[in-house]
């Protein structure tokens, strides 16, 4: 081997010892995964936990709930998580000076769920709140956010009866809402929350209770932009829902035309929602047609009394889940219209920009002003289309 | 033996895969957010104009190499505006390369740093990126035109893969209004798209090679296709970018196609973060703009200067290409002021310099004509 080539073999021996390894690297057993967030108020603490704090004030406690990893142990233990807190006013400052609370770095990657409490939007704004959240990289944008009218902490520390991690149980309850229409999940997520908000729109943040160490999911927080208004409850989003055309399945319950005393409920498998938007003149007014089709999914009551083989009761059945469906959505529009006077999400603006742009031009000014006396003609029409596997 | 390496002829269906391979890059991610931001709604529709203007101004080029087939700008620019005149259109032309090139480097520093590699300092990533960009330019034009054609095929088909991912998140509603009757708005962000198509001004450089027999219907034709395929994929980008989030959040998002990309969501899928599936497969994309650039410039200069090898050139440039990615890096007014000038400058050298050349070309062959009676 001649001298060139040896030197070439050095050359190459010192590169691969330069180039081996990665500088960001960070091993998985060195990491500490957080899997939920919750916001409260600043409670008292005990000074251990917080740090000296020169500016500001102690306004929030942020709590982690971290994954523990590790061996499994004898299986008595009962949490796959345990939680962390501080108090301060940044989240990234109290993030950073929790490390003070761990042997591991902390990792924001896999966080499933922000549970914010109710006293604190009261205090501040859900934008102010969630901006260290949409500006890191480290982020998933489509994690959710829920409000809670308790204490955010207590939400983090609950086990799941299933030994799941307390964050993906948290997290996968709202995935279900496509089958459950008392539960909007689908624009509630950060990515969902960060766009709306930069178009001004309305909020709309899930609400999750817990009381007994039961946790539902339910409900609607409703903020005026990023302000807290109020909560409404579960049959007005399903009437928001309606409006939106985003349930994937609902059950929808009426008193029986024929017997009063029975029940008669429907499962729909299928819509077609249009809401449009109309000018006449000056007159603004919006048009709402839902199509919908599903199955009579369970009766209640002496079925031997309700034929459900009989055409004119199938279409006499129809017609009552049309007014029902009809009176859901009156139901949401009295509250979000008439008594909030939010435009959530701005899902009128938006279809009157998109379709009626002109008019747009013209009222966007004063949208908030006339929103709350627009009208919405509501024509509903169900189809049943099937009676189950049994009379 | 022959050095198979050395190219000296290329097809014009070649010719059309480099000028694709040479656009479509970096800007990709760069360039969507100030389009919208200018152009809100109407952005779509820029994009369609800026095809066509650019295409108009690839023509021009097309025709002006046709004049002189045997010769790049480099030869025949000193022929027509002189010795000072025809410096000045060489410098244009290199200094538009290099200032795309330094914008590049600069932005992808930045957006690999903060998405993929927040340990590493941005200026190891430009080296790292700089120096295999350089290592491919060194090679002869056989070498370079083979990467581009094996780029065209594997990175453009994963990054378009995983890029139409996002259409689960696409709300048509957001693309409404859909038609701007602002038409000077439309047909200035028409222009303003140029950092999307730029590098077709390769052309004056690669023409030469491409067999002289080739009409110029053919070539114009063959550069309608590349600038059709480049439209509908600049289209793909910012159509997807305000269906999934708006013009209002595409505003407010420095980066809006990684915004857009990072929350698609497979369900079903152990997939995740998608923003990284897209990097992994941009980063191949860029570096087939950033190498030919460079190998643009080291062939203007050997060119210029009667070399007989670029190389020489190329490794003298490294440092200076270095140094102006640096200065651009921490610095978000020089950054901004920089592509402001770059656009002035290639918008300017393909309608003022490229039509000026031709009607001199043409005023000279008229005048040699009347001579020879």
């Amino acid at each position: 081997m001649d001298k060139k080539n040896v030197f070439g073999c050095v050359i190459l021996i010192c590169l691969s010892i330069l180039i081996a390894g990665c500088w960001d690297r960070r091993e998985l057993q060195d990491r500490n995964f957080i899997l939920a967030v919750g916001i409260d108020m600043a409670d008292v603490h005990t000074p251990i936990e917080t740090f000296t704090q020169p500016h500001g004030s102690k306004r929030y406690r942020l709590s982690l709930q971290i994954l523990k990893l590790g061996a499994g142990g004898d299986g008595k233990e009962k949490s796959k998580t345990y939680v962390i807190s501080n108090t301060g006013d940044s989240f990234f400052e109290m993030v950073r000076d929790m490390l003070g609370q761990t042997s591991k770095s902390l990792w924001f990657e896999h966080v499933q769920v922000i549970i914010i409490s109710e006293a604190v939007l009261r205090q501040t704004g859900l934008g102010e709140l969630l901006d260290f959240f949409k500006r890191d990289s480290e982020m998933r944008s489509r994690m959710h956010v829920y409000v809670t009218s308790g204490v955010a902490k207590s939400l983090l520390e609950y086990i799941p009866p299933n030994k799941e991690p307390g964050g993906i149980y948290l997290s996968n309850i709202v995935d279900l809402h496509v089958k459950n229409v008392h539960v909007a999940g689908k624009r509630t997520d950060l990515a969902s929350l960060a766009l709306y908000s930069d178009n001004n729109a309305n909020l709309v943040v899930s609400r999750i209770e817990m009381v007994d160490k039961v946790v539902k999911l339910g409900g609607l927080a409703i903020f005026k932009k990023d302000k807290f208004i109020g909560y409404v409850d579960e049959d007005a989003v399903a009437g928001i829902k309606y409006m939106f055309g985003s349930e994937k399945s609902a059950i929808v319950t009426i008193p029986c035309p024929d017997h009063s005393d029975h029940q008669v409920i429907f499962e729909l498998f299928r819509h077609d929602t249009r809401l449009r938007p109309h000018v006449d003149g000056d007159t603004i007014y919006f048009t709402l047609d839902i199509n919908m089709y599903g199955n009579i999914g369970e009766l209640q009551g002496d079925i031997a009394l309700d034929n459900t083989m009989d055409p004119q009761y199938v279409n006499n059945l129809e017609s009552a889940f049309a007014d029902e469906i009809k009176r859901t959505v009156l139901y949401s529009q009295q509250i979000i219209q008439k008594k909030m006077r939010v435009d959530i999400l701005n899902l009128f603006a938006t279809k009157l920009k998109a379709y009626e742009p002109d008019t747009w031009a013209k009222v966007k000014d004063q949208w908030d002003e006339i929103y709350p006396d627009i009208p919405l003609i509501i024509s509903v029409n169900v189809s049943i289309r099937n009676i189950g596997s049994h009379k | 033996m022959a050095n198979l390496e050395a190219k000296t002829y290329i097809s014009p269906l070649q010719l059309g895969i480099v000028v694709i391979g040479t656009c479509v890059g970096a800007q990709i991610m760069l360039s969507p957010r100030a389009l919208i931001a200018a152009v809100e709604q109407a952005a779509w529709q820029s994009v369609i104009v800026g095809g066509v203007i650019f295409y108009v101004a690839a023509c021009l080029m097309l025709k002006l190499g046709k004049q002189y087939p045997d010769q790049t700008l480099i030869e025949y620019a000193p022929a027509l505006f002189g010795r000072l005149g025809g410096n000045v259109v060489i410098i244009w032309f290199n200094l538009l390369f290099f200032l795309q090139i330094i914008g590049i480097f600069s932005g992808v520093g930045k957006i690999i740093t903060f998405y993929m590699f927040d340990r590493t300092p941005p200026e190891v990533v430009i080296l790292a990126l700089l120096v295999v960009c350089t290592y491919c330019a060194l090679q002869d034009w056989g070498t370079i035109l083979r990467v581009q054609q094996i780029m065209f095929f594997v990175a453009y088909t994963m990054l378009t893969m995983v890029w139409m991912t996002s259409i689960l998140n696409f709300q048509p509603e957001n693309m409404l209004p859909l038609w701007s009757i602002k038409t000077k708005t439309v047909i200035s962000g028409g222009f303003s798209t140029w950092p999307m198509y730029s590098g077709y001004e390769c052309l004056l450089l690669l023409l030469p090679l491409v067999h002289k027999k080739t009409s110029f219907a053919k070539l114009a034709q063959i550069m309608g296709g590349a600038f059709g395929c480049m439209t509908l994929f600049f289209l793909l980008i910012v159509i997807v970018i305000i269906g999934v989030l708006t013009v209002e959040n595409a505003k407010n998002v420095p980066y809006p196609a990684l915004i857009v990309i990072r929350s698609v969501e497979l369900p079903g899928t152990f997939i995740e973060r998608l923003e990284n599936y897209l990097l992994v497969a941009w980063i191949p994309v860029v570096f087939t703009t950033l190498a030919a650039m460079i190998f643009y410039m080291g062939q203007v200069c050997m060119r210029h200067y009667r070399y007989v090898d670029h190389r020489p050139w190329v490794l003298a440039l490294v440092p200076l290409i270095y140094l102006g990615s640096m200065l651009l890096l921490d610095d978000q007014q020089a950054y901004d002021t920089v592509s402001k000038y770059t656009l002035w400058i290639g918008v300017g050298f393909s309608f003022g310099v490229v039509p000026l050349s031709l009607m001199l070309s043409w005023w000279h062959r008229r005048k040699v004509g009347a001579r020879c009676g």
